[in-house]
């Protein structure tokens, strides 16, 4: 089996030594490099073309969210997962519409990252355990506060499987597929949810799912 | 206080220079006022008793003028009654009547002339008492014609008609003459007395006119002087207090400036080294965790140790997003309110609602810091003072101007006579970056904060995120 390349992006070298250690013993992952600003990390992902991006939020010169935008810009095929100190919403909505696939904290890296890899690298989307429980319970707060009643029941049950299946970060042939219905009809959906949920693109779409414990 | 205290005894010491001029000032116009006020009377008086005694003595001069003419014509009318009286003979009633005439005559000019010298002083009676003298030998003269028989006053009539009578009458006319120059000189010596009265008055008047003006002047240059004095303290004054005022504002502006500064490089510290720190040392345990034999102990050991760094690490996290979060310098003035509000929304269960317009996100350092600030201060000062419910923030980036409101639904307040330090820190930044901060607030309902930021031009646009 082919290994996973990975380009691991921290400031600090000790989180990187750490994190190599973490990922060298495992025998389908290769480290293929490090670097230390955001500026390296495009021009190494463009030079080593990785399968995944390992990138923390907090780099000098560019910082990690800003790679992450020009990295997916530039090779869609590289995945990136976010290592970040924060698990607020505000980091992880930027996260998301940078393209970010993945988002982890970094006290919970350890248990998370290598599932994540291999989730992002199948081109789906995963959270730390603990980012999803907090984004939920702000979401459930704001929305008992507000006293607002859930729009998630104004779904039909046909949106809330296209809702989990491309909030898991599938396109809309492999929904498509997996329903066995068109891709027009699935595009039709999509932009209903949007509407209903009041959403505007698909990283609010991903956050959403993310909130309401759809995916994880 | 113990600086104060000098302070105290100088402005004591200057209260009461201040009061002496004063005083002396208004000392010396009062006085200058009661001099001309003086001079005023005193001439008016001069003037009324100058006409006075010029009226008395013209009245005097005829008084002595109209008895003189008197006697002169009682001397021709006593002469012509003799005369007739000599040329009738026989007719005894008009001898009679003439002799009544001559007596009445005789009577009335005594009477006058006495009346004069009576009302003259002693010492100008002489030339009167002459005259006097002299009617009565006249008189004396005369009257023994009427007491002659017809025969006598034939025989003697025309000689004492000739004789006595008319010497007496020369004699009588050249003293009225005397008497007249007298009294004309006397009426010279009056009015030469009052001209030398009016001319001493005059030098008095010049003379007191002259001090007053002179005393008037010395008075106006020391008001100037005075005032000029006082121009220039309140001068110097005035200056001082600007110069106190810009230094205020400057140490005002570092202070603010540093706290932020250090607020940040704590912050900094704590997230990057601190924190950074404690995430690698968790992923060595975790590391250590899958390459250690199974031992139970040694794992529940490792265990241990993750779960106190993973502690420590959301303790450091929160210590530094309290000192300034990492959102403001890592995505922007947008995220770090959002997040602002959902912390304050979480910690006191106030609903905050954040909106924003068309904020750039890459807004100049200070004003970032500035409107976050001020917001964090506003929602403190919402959830602490005003108990509200329900917090509305806006933000909305103009072309030149970035406009923030924040608006709740608590108790407010008077503005004008509450002003917290809060406001005041407030307004202090606000007023650094050349703008304006608005309360409107009543206690009758909840409070809106609004600033104004005027921008510099080149950060205008909608950018993109920075690190």
């Amino acid at each position: 089996m082919k290994k996973l390349r990975i380009l691991l992006a921290d400031d600090h070298i000790v989180v990187r030594t750490g994190l190599r250690a973490l990922l060298e013993r495992q025998p389908n992952l290769e480290v293929v490099g490090e670097s230390e600003n955001g500026r390296e990390t495009v021009e190494l992902a463009a030079s080593l073309g990785p399968d995944v991006v390992v990138m923390d939020v907090g780099m000098p010169i560019l910082n990690g969210i800003e790679a992450t935008k020009t990295i997916v810009t530039q090779r869609p095929a590289t995945a990136v997962v976010i290592l970040s100190m924060h698990a607020d919403e505000s980091y992880v909505m930027r996260a998301l519409k940078a393209g970010a696939r993945g988002y982890l904290l970094k006290d919970s890296a350890a248990a998370d990252l290598i599932s994540a890899i291999h989730a992002v690298s199948q081109n789906k989307s995963f959270f730390s355990p603990k980012v999803s429980r907090i984004l939920a319970e702000d979401y459930v707060r704001v929305l008992k506060q507000k006293g607002a009643v859930d729009s998630y029941d104004l779904l039909t049950n046909r949106e809330r499987e296209i809702l989990q299946l491309v909030a898991e970060g599938k396109a809309n042939k492999e929904v498509a597929t997996a329903l066995n219905i068109s891709p027009y009809t699935v595009e039709t959906h999509r932009r209903h949810i949007l509407e209903k949920l009041n959403l505007h693109n698909p990283a609010e779409l991903i956050l959403y799912a993310v909130r309401k414990g759809i995916i994880s | 206080m113990t600086e104060k205290k000098p302070n105290t005894v100088t402005s004591q010491v200057q209260n009461r220079r201040r009061l002496g001029s004063r005083a002396a000032l208004f000392a010396g116009f009062g006085a200058l006022l009661i001099l001309m006020a003086i001079i005023c009377i005193d001439s008016l008086h001069t003037l009324g008793e100058f006409q006075t005694a010029n009226t008395q003595i013209r009245q005097d001069f005829l008084y002595r003028e109209r008895t003189l003419e008197q006697v002169r014509a009682g001397l021709y009318e006593s002469g012509n009654i003799v005369r007739d009286y000599i040329l009738i003979e026989s007719d005894a009633d008009a001898q009679a009547m003439l002799r009544t005439e001559f007596q009445t005559i005789h009577n009335e000019t005594t009477a006058t002339l006495n009346a004069c010298i009576q009302s003259l002083p002693t010492v100008k009676r002489e030339p009167f008492q002459h005259l006097a003298v002299e009617l009565e030998n006249y008189w004396s003269t005369i009257g023994p014609i009427f007491a002659l028989s017809a025969k006598e006053k034939k025989e003697l009539g025309n000689s004492v008609l000739r004789g006595d009578v008319l010497s007496q009458h020369a004699k009588i006319l050249a003293i009225t003459k005397e008497v007249r120059a007298v009294n004309n000189d006397e009426l010279n010596e009056a009015e030469r007395k009052t001209t030398e009265v009016f001319a001493q008055f005059r030098r008095r008047l010049l003379m007191v006119a002259t001090i007053a003006f002179s005393s008037g002047l010395i008075l106006a240059a020391s008001s100037i002087m005075y005032v000029g004095r006082l121009e220039n303290s309140l001068e110097k004054k005035y200056k001082e207090s600007l110069q106190a005022q810009r230094e205020l504002k400057e140490l005002s502006k570092r202070l603010v400036d540093t706290e932020e500064r250090e607020r940040r490089a704590i912050s900094r510290e704590l997230h990057d080294e601190v924190g950074q720190s404690l995430s690698a040392l968790l992923l060595d345990v975790e590391n250590l965790t899958e390459m250690s034999i199974d031992d139970g102990v040694f794992r529940k050991g490792l265990q241990k140790i993750k779960t106190l760094a993973e502690n420590c690490v959301n303790e450091v996290r929160n210590m530094a997003l309290l000192l300034r979060p990492s959102m403001l310098d890592d995505l922007g003035l947008v995220p770090a309110l959002e997040w602002q509000a959902r912390e304050v929304s979480k910690r006191t269960g106030m609903l905050v609602d954040t909106l924003e317009e068309n904020v750039s996100d890459n807004l100049p350092e200070e004003h970032k810091t500035c409107v976050y600030r001020i917001v964090q201060e506003a929602l403190n000062n919402c959830s602490k003072h005003a108990y509200a419910k329900n917090v509305r923030v806006v933000v909305r980036q103009e072309p030149n101007h970035l406009r923030v409101s924040i608006e709740d639904d608590g108790k407010g307040f008077d503005p004008s006579r509450v002003r917290g330090l809060g406001l005041v820190g407030m307004n202090e930044r606000v007023s650094q970056l050349g703008g304006a901060l608005k309360v409107d607030s009543d206690p009758t309902r909840g409070t809106c904060l609004r600033v104004d930021l005027p921008l510099p031009s080149a950060s205008s646009d909608s950018g993109e995120l920075t690190a």
